[in-house]
Parts: C-alpha cells; sequence; structure tokens
C-alpha cells in the first residue's frame, strides 16, 4: 500500500487527510530551503546550494503528495459550482 | 540626475505602449459582465493569477524596503521579508476554503461564514476599509514612484506621483481585471528578469562573490552573511524572541483569511483561478517568487555594503538596489532598467486599482444601494469606482508626509488583534459575527492604548513590535472570546449551507453531524 493516495473517490476529496497535512507541514520548510539557499547561493556560499536542492526536492514531493488530491478536489467541486454561483447572486440581491 | 540615450527613451515608450496596448486587446473582454471585469471571468489558468501575485507584491518601495533591512540586518533581515509565508499553509488550506466560497471579496465571504445583522455590519465595514486602504496604498507607491523619478531626471515629485498611474488607469478603466492580470504576466517577467540582472550586476560591481566575502570578513561584518544573527535571546535589534513571532505570524496565518494585509489581493487571484487547484498552485507558485526575488535580492545589497559600508541615513541606504542600477548598468540598459522598475510600478497600481473597485462596486453599490443593477451598470460603476480610487490616491500620495506614521500604525491595528480572529473565523464553528466585530472594536482601543497613549503617560514601558503582538493578541481575546459565548452561535441552517459549500478545516463537528442528517453530504 502506497504512503499517500494518489487515486480519490468523491467521497474522500472533501474530507482533511494525511496528505493535507504533509503538505502543510511540507510547504512553509520548502520555502524557507528555497529563500534562505538561494540568497547563500547568490554569493556561492556551500551551504546555500545544499538548502536550495533540498527546497527544490520538497516541493516536488509536496506537489506530488497534494497534487493528485487537488485535482480529485478540483473536478468534484466544480460538478456544484453552478448552483453555489446562483446562491451568491441572490445573497448581493437580498433574495436569501 | 541620470542622462538617457536615444536607446533607453525606446525601451521605456515601447514598454509604456505595450501596456495601454493591453487595454484596447482586452476591452472587449473586460466590459461583459461584473465577474470579467473584477475577476475576468473566474476561467485563469494557475499561472497567470500567480504571476499577479508576484508582480503585485513587487512595488517601486519593494527595492526600498528590502534595501533597508538587508544593510541594516545582513542576511537576518530576509527575515523581514519573510511575512509573506503565510501563503505556504494559506495556499493549500484557506486558498481552498475561499475558492470554494466563490466569493467576490473577503467582505462577501463573511456575509456567507455569518449571518444576520452583524454580518452585515462586517460587510459594510470590511468594504470601506479596503476601499480606504487600497486607496492609501495607491498614494503610498505612487509617492514612492515620485520620490525616484525626483532622483532620476530631476523631476517635481507631484508628476512622478500622477504620470505613470494615470497611464496605468488607461487598461485598468478599459479592461478591468482582464487588463491587470494579462500586462501583469508582461510585467512581472521584464521586472524578475530585470532583477536578476541588476543584482547580478550588483554582485560583480562589488567585486563579485568571494570578494564580497572577504571583504565583509575583513571588515569584522562576517556576521551579516549568517541568516540567523541574533542578538539575544529578547535583547537588540534582532532578538530570538522576535523571530519565533514572526514566524507564527507568518506560517500559522496560514490556516486564516486575512491574517496579512495581502490577503485581499490574494483573495481576488484566487477567485479568478478556473480551479481550486489552479487557486492553491496560483498563490503557492506566485509567493515563491515573491520570495525567491527577496534572495536574489539579498546578495547584490551585501555587495552594495561593501561598497559603501558608512552610510547611516536610511534615506540614503534604501536607495541602495537602485543605485546598483543607476550606476552601474551601460547606457541603452538604463531605459530598460527604468522600464521595468516601471513594470514594477503600475503592476500595483493596476492591481489596487482594481481591488478597490471591486469592494466599492459589489459590496457598497451592488449589495447596498442598488442590487437590481445589470451588468453593463455594474460595469460602467466599477470604472467610476477605479476613477475615485485613482483620484483619492493623489490626494494620499500627495500629503503621505505628514500621514505615513498614523498610517503606518492603522496598518499594525489591522494585523495584531484581528490574527487570531482572522484563524478562528476559518476555523472554529462557534465563533460568530458578533465575535469578530467585537475583536475588531476591541483592537481599535487596545492598540491606540498600547502602541501611543499608555506609554506616553509613562503607565507602561514603550514595548518592542513583537511584544505588544502577543499583548494586543492576549488582550482582545478577553473581550472576543466572552462576546462569543454570550451571544447565539450562527443561524445552524445558515452554517450547513457554508460547511457543504466550503468544506473548512478545524472544529466543525456539530455542522458537520447537522449536514450529515440532512443527507447533504
Amino acid at each position: 500500500m502506497a504512503f499517500f493516495k494518489t487515486q480519490w473517490r468523491p467521497e474522500e476529496v472533501d474530507l482533511w487527510t494525511k496528505e493535507d497535512w504533509l503538505a502543510i507541514i511540507l510547504s512553509p520548510l520548502a520555502y524557507i530551503a528555497l529563500f534562505i539557499g538561494l540568497a547563500l547561493s547568490m554569493l556561492l556560499i556551500p551551504v546555500g546550494f545544499v538548502l536550495l536542492g533540498i527546497g527544490i526536492v520538497l516541493t516536488w514531493l509536496m506537489f506530488r503528495i497534494i497534487g493528485p488530491k487537488l485535482t480529485a478536489v478540483s473536478a468534484e467541486y466544480e460538478k456544484k459550482q453552478k448552483e453555489y454561483l446562483e446562491r451568491l447572486q441572490r445573497i448581493v440581491t437580498w433574495e436569501d | 540626475m541620470i542622462a538617457f540615450a536615444f536607446l533607453d527613451w525606446f525601451w521605456l515608450v515601447m514598454f509604456v505602449l505595450l501596456m495601454v496596448g493591453c487595454g484596447i486587446l482586452f476591452y472587449r473582454l473586460g466590459r461583459k459582465s461584473e465577474a470579467d471585469f473584477f475577476l475576468a471571468g473566474r476561467g485563469l489558468p494557475w499561472w497567470l493569477p500567480a504571476s499577479s501575485v508576484y508582480a503585485t507584491h513587487t512595488a517601486t518601495d519593494t527595492p526600498m524596503w528590502v534595501s533597508g533591512v538587508i544593510y541594516k540586518y545582513g542576511m537576518a533581515g530576509l527575515w523581514y521579508t519573510f511575512f509573506a509565508g503565510w501563503c505556504a499553509i494559506s495556499a493549500f488550506v484557506s486558498t481552498r476554503i475561499f475558492r470554494r466560497s466563490l466569493a467576490y471579496t473577503q467582505a462577501e465571504w463573511q456575509t456567507l461564514r455569518f449571518g444576520g445583522m452583524a454580518s452585515h455590519l462586517l460587510r459594510g465595514w470590511t468594504a470601506g476599509w479596503q476601499v480606504f486602504m487600497n486607496m492609501f496604498i495607491l498614494g503610498w507607491v505612487g509617492i514612492a514612484m515620485g520620490k525616484l523619478c525626483h532622483y532620476v531626471f530631476g523631476w517635481p515629485e507631484w508628476l512622478g506621483l500622477i504620470l505613470f498611474s494615470a497611464i496605468c488607469a488607461v487598461y485598468v478603466l478599459a479592461a478591468g481585471y482582464w487588463g491587470v492580470v494579462m500586462a501583469d504576466f508582461q510585467q512581472g517577467v521584464i521586472a524578475f528578469i530585470a532583477i536578476a540582472i541588476v543584482s547580478v550586476w550588483g554582485i560583480m560591481a562589488a567585486g563579485g562573490p568571494a570578494t564580497i566575502i572577504a571583504k565583509l570578513k575583513a571588515m569584522g561584518q562576517g556576521w551579516r552573511l549568517n541568516p540567523l544573527a541574533f542578538t539575544g535571546l529578547s535583547g537588540g535589534n534582532f532578538p530570538f524572541l522576535w523571530f519565533v513571532t514572526m514566524m507564527v505570524i507568518a506560517v500559522i496565518g496560514g490556516f486564516g483569511m486575512g491574517t496579512s494585509i495581502d490577503w485581499y489581493t490574494e483573495a481576488q487571484r484566487i477567485q479568478s483561478a478556473r480551479s481550486v487547484k489552479d487557486a492553491s498552485y496560483s498563490i503557492w507558485w506566485g509567493t515563491a517568487l515573491v520570495l525567491l526575488r527577496n534572495s536574489i535580492w539579498a546578495g547584490a545589497i551585501l555587495g552594495f555594503f561593501v561598497l559603501f559600508p558608512n552610510l547611516t541615513e536610511v534615506s540614503q541606504y534604501e536607495f541602495a538596489w537602485y543605485r546598483i542600477g543607476f550606476e552601474n548598468m551601460p547606457v541603452g540598459m538604463l531605459g530598460f532598467f527604468f522600464a521595468a522598475i516601471v513594470a514594477i510600478h503600475i503592476s500595483t497600481i493596476s492591481s489596487h486599482l482594481n481591488l478597490g473597485a471591486v469592494y466599492m462596486t459589489r459590496d457598497l453599490y451592488h449589495h447596498y444601494i442598488n442590487p437590481r443593477a445589470d451588468d453593463r451598470k455594474l460595469v460602467t460603476v466599477g470604472r467610476v469606482s477605479t476613477l475615485i480610487l485613482l483620484i483619492g490616491s493623489f490626494v494620499f500620495g500627495s500629503i503621505m508626509e505628514n500621514i505615513t506614521e498614523w498610517l503606518i500604525f492603522a496598518l499594525w491595528i489591522m494585523a495584531a488583534g484581528v490574527w487570531l480572529p482572522n484563524i478562528l473565523q476559518v476555523v472554529w464553528w462557534r465563533f460568530n459575527g458578533w465575535g469578530y466585530l467585537s475583536a475588531w472594536i476591541a483592537n481599535l482601543i487596545f492598540s491606540w492604548l498600547v502602541v501611543w497613549v499608555l506609554p506616553a503617560f509613562g503607565l507602561m514601558p514603550s514595548l518592542q513590535d513583537y511584544q505588544q503582538f502577543w499583548i494586543l493578541m492576549g488582550l482582545g481575546a478577553l473581550i472576543y472570546i466572552p462576546v462569543t459565548f454570550l451571544t447565539k452561535h450562527e443561524n445552524m441552517d445558515h452554517l450547513v449551507k457554508y460547511y457543504v459549500m466550503s468544506r473548512p478545516i478545524g472544529w466543525w463537528k456539530p455542522v458537520r453531524r447537522e449536514a450529515e442528517r440532512r443527507g447533504l453530504i
């Protein structure tokens, strides 16, 4: 069994799952590694390149984990989007 | 003053024509409907709003601000720019929740999340505050351009303030958000290339990376290369506790909506994306570019430091990156550099003109004044609102010197005491509109007391900003937590509709159970 899911059933996509929490943890770490890594790399400081490399790997891993779920969330949600837009219009015109 | 050759003027004029051309090209799309004028029809692939996030948050005053903190604190100064890191979590949490709400604005989202009188008071308040804030930001950024034009051409400041904002207004008035986002893409690309070229040029002008490092060490300034050069636990000008506070604000803030002033511009980009996935990707990658841009600048500013190590006035060293460009770029490239600065400038101006207009049109005019207005009328009102914001920004820009201190305070009060309520409104079902409203009112009172009044009368010491943040957060909670529990939770029908549509994260169990009981999920 894979550590994270890549195939999602409709009833699963709206739940907050392990994949979301992994993205929540990896994302700030990726930002920090890329951010500091590039700054130090601009001055050719070796640890900068190491951090930059870590940042790229973390970014790749994060999107690998969360990408399939976001695709599934989008597909499920867009089936209902028209109905929600109509409700929004009713609220702005005081009908709801 | 800088002398421009024919080639320099050529770059500049071509760039301005390209931008105004965008307005003409997308005029027909922008006028179709309210959703087109303000959200580009909700159909953009992720890389367009991402480039707009990046371009909007690269303003004329941004290199001045980044230059200032890097020159003063070295690499550690980078953390002052890491507040943008709130998008790390937001891209996968609040962005997803907000995109699913489909609200045009944060003010509209509050009427979906909260109900009754409190939600309408909040919608009016948030919309009014955002109109004011956008006008202020336009004035702030506009006068920075005025100062730059004075430095480059010797023009009076008002000329630089008015000229480029007015050029930008042509395509915003014509094509609305379509013009903004299409121009932002071009401006983002031009600005990023210019930032990379000028910064590398600056590093080489200082002798290259090895020379910069050697000189810093010889000057006894080697600590400037350390991004974690703290001045102690709580003392000095870069204490560890400030760093921890910044990390909490930046990272945990991503669970909320409005925890950063940038949320409001991002909210518009989120809704313009064609899907939930595109919205998430656009916020993550747009902010990644913002952070990487700061990293590129940092090396160049340290190069500037080794060339000019004895500048003590902020007004001198905040021009570091601009000086690198204007004093080192060859003739012919100066115009390209200045065109990139114009790109940086008008991408911010265009975004805030359209953003202020959406609050005026959607939340104030459409909701409160003329709910029956058709799309044609709403687009016209959008254009009039854009014009009002433009004129207002000229007024703000011209008096900015006198009001800056007060307005920085206004920005601060927006961030500190309502930071936690901005998260609670997303993650906790029981938090209601009255709780949120009371948090705002309490914050207005407590921030005046803690920041200005009590220290002025010697009743409490003048605290560092990170200390003020925690105190304001605690004091505010003493008001809005009791108010929340002393008033009813939002109507369950309202909460269930919101839950089914948005699927928020956090403590929503009673609402989820009710939605399941009704067979809605």
